[in-house]
């Protein structure tokens, strides 16, 4: 790129050079000596003249906008307009391409106050929300507390006095619901930690297969009651460095949904994973009425749940697989489903077999509220 | 000590007679927990606030102290810190209880600085029972 003054220079050279040229040519080839004498003169004083004349408009356009770049460059570093914004000028265009620039970084410069204002206004609010929150699941767990230990204290034998069956029945009823209350609340304050980014994550060398087996057994009593087969195809010794108790709420929640959707004696829900070179790729595979491909998109939302046309009664909170989402995403991985309506459901979830720092998406997450 | 170096052997459900602190604030739950311990015959006492709870601490020796942590003014927190300041801390078998808000790192950091064990609310009446048994046996 040419600088404007270099420009300047060899066009008033060239025809300084031009005029100096003629009028050596004048004087050389002109028939009376004085004649030529006075007109080499004039063109040195007019080649002179041309070239001094350069300088002053070469510098009277060059250093305002000289100066103008240097304004604009430390704007766009600190974003903020210096108080030696005005540049001096006779040049029309140059005034105001200046005048612009200032209007627009003061534009600027109240925009990011503003933004900056706002920042720190959701950040407050999201501390409100915390400690709001925090307050509200303490509260209400608080209650739950004798409600729970009496319920208990009722369902024993020979403890408050024995009660006949239509009593037994209610008592279980009011535990049911009672666990069911806790563990929505569990949940929700789940949701609301992995929001903040605020869930904590261990990592500890775990076997897959030994993962795997405890998951089974945890939920064969509950497989057994509903006659249904819970099964594993695995058979590696692959470890993982993870965190276990999160992988096992991921399980829990993905199995706890395959019961739930399979029907009564001829259920089947397959547990398994495949081994990949950086991650293990887990899966919780049904023969329930699958998912359409619709429901599929949005079921990772909280509080979403299907409506089933038979209407099952659904024990779930509408949180489970957002927690899921949230927990495989927080370990590094990533979490996704494939079905065919009235053939199968398999919930796949790939996790790093070493742990990986993600601490950039909380933050930006932290920005997310909803009111 | 001779009395729980007894009960050491015994099946869980047979330990009896222990002698229970419980450091609470809401009402409803320490009726609660005392009707339930004394039905399973150990013996209770109930402080409502921190304050209380560390008067009786350092008046009695009791087998375990079931301390809530969050309380107004004098909480669970100031009464395991006034006890460590005393050098108390680890002569006593304290189980602290407490909704879930607190992270794990701060349940590790009690129990290393000598709080025995922990348990999250909602209490499973049956766990709490055999945590108590196990710090008494300790």
């Amino acid at each position: 790129m040419l600088p404007i003054k270099h420009t300047l220079f060899i066009v008033s050279g060239v025809s300084s050079f031009i005029i100096f040229y003629m009028g050596i040519v004048n004087f050389l080839t002109s028939v009376e000596e004085s004649t030529g004498m006075i007109l080499l003169i004039f063109s040195v004083f007019v080649a002179t003249g041309t070239l001094l004349g350069t300088v002053h408009i070469s510098t009277s356009i060059t250093k305002p906008i000289q100066k103008l770049a240097k304004n604009m460059s430390d704007f766009s570093k600190s974003n903020k307009m210096s108080d030696e914004n005005q540049i001096k000028t006779n040049v029309k265009e140059i005034f105001e391409l200046n005048e612009n620039f200032v209007s627009m970084g003061e534009k600027v410069e109240k925009t990011i106050t503003l933004q900056n204002e706002y920042v720190q206004k959701l950040k407050d609010m999201d501390r409100k929300k915390i400690e709001f929150s925090s307050m509200v699941s303490h509260e209400l767990k608080t209650p739950l507390v004798p409600i729970l230990g009496y319920v208990q204290m009722l369902q024993k034998e020979n403890f408050l006095g024995n009660l006949n069956e239509k009593q037994k029945d209610a008592v279980d009823e009011i535990y049911a619901s009672t666990v069911k209350l806790q563990r929505l609340i569990g949940d929700i304050m789940t949701t609301q930690k992995l929001d903040l980014g605020k869930l904590d994550f261990n990592n500890e060398d775990i076997n897959v297969l030994d993962l795997i087996n405890g998951v089974i057994k945890e939920f064969k009593p509950v497989a057994d009651a509903k006659n249904i087969e819970l099964v594993t195809d695995y058979d590696k010794n692959t470890h993982i460095f993870t965190d276990k108790d999160r992988l096992n709420q991921v399980f829990s929640n993905l199995i706890k949904n395959a019961i739930d959707f399979v029907s009564q004696n001829t259920g089947k829900v397959i547990i398994g994973a495949i081994d990949n070179l950086e991650d293990i790729e887990f899966y919780v595979k049904d023969n329930g009425p699958g998912i359409s491909s619709e429901n599929q998109k949005e079921i990772f939302k909280k509080f979403y749940q299907i409506d089933t046309s038979t209407s099952r009664k659904r024990s779930g909170s509408g949180l489970g697989l957002a927690i899921c989402k949230g927990i495989v995403e927080a370990l590094g991985g990533k979490i996704w489903v494939d079905s065919e309506e009235n053939i199968q459901t398999t919930f796949y979830f790939k996790i790093p077999k070493k742990p990986i720092k993600i601490s950039v998406n909380n933050e930006s997450k932290k920005f997310e509220i909803s009111i | 000590m001779s009395k729980t170096d007894k009960s050491k052997n015994k099946l869980k459900e047979e330990v009896k007679n222990l002698e229970i602190l419980i450091i609470d604030d809401n009402e409803q739950i320490t009726k609660m927990l005392t009707t339930f311990l004394e039905l399973k015959d150990h013996k209770c006492t109930v402080a409502n606030d921190g304050k209380e709870g560390l008067a009786l601490i350092k008046e009695n020796r009791h087998d375990v102290i079931l301390l809530d942590l969050a309380m107004p003014e004098f909480d669970g927190y100031s009464v395991i810190k006034n006890l460590e300041e005393n050098n108390m801390l680890k002569d006593h078998k304290v189980i602290v209880f407490t909704a879930s808000t607190i992270t794990q790192e701060e349940l590790d950091d009690l129990v290393k600085r000598g709080v025995t064990a922990y348990i999250l609310k909602p209490i499973d009446i049956d766990i709490l029972h055999s945590k108590l048994v196990d710090t008494a046996n300790l």
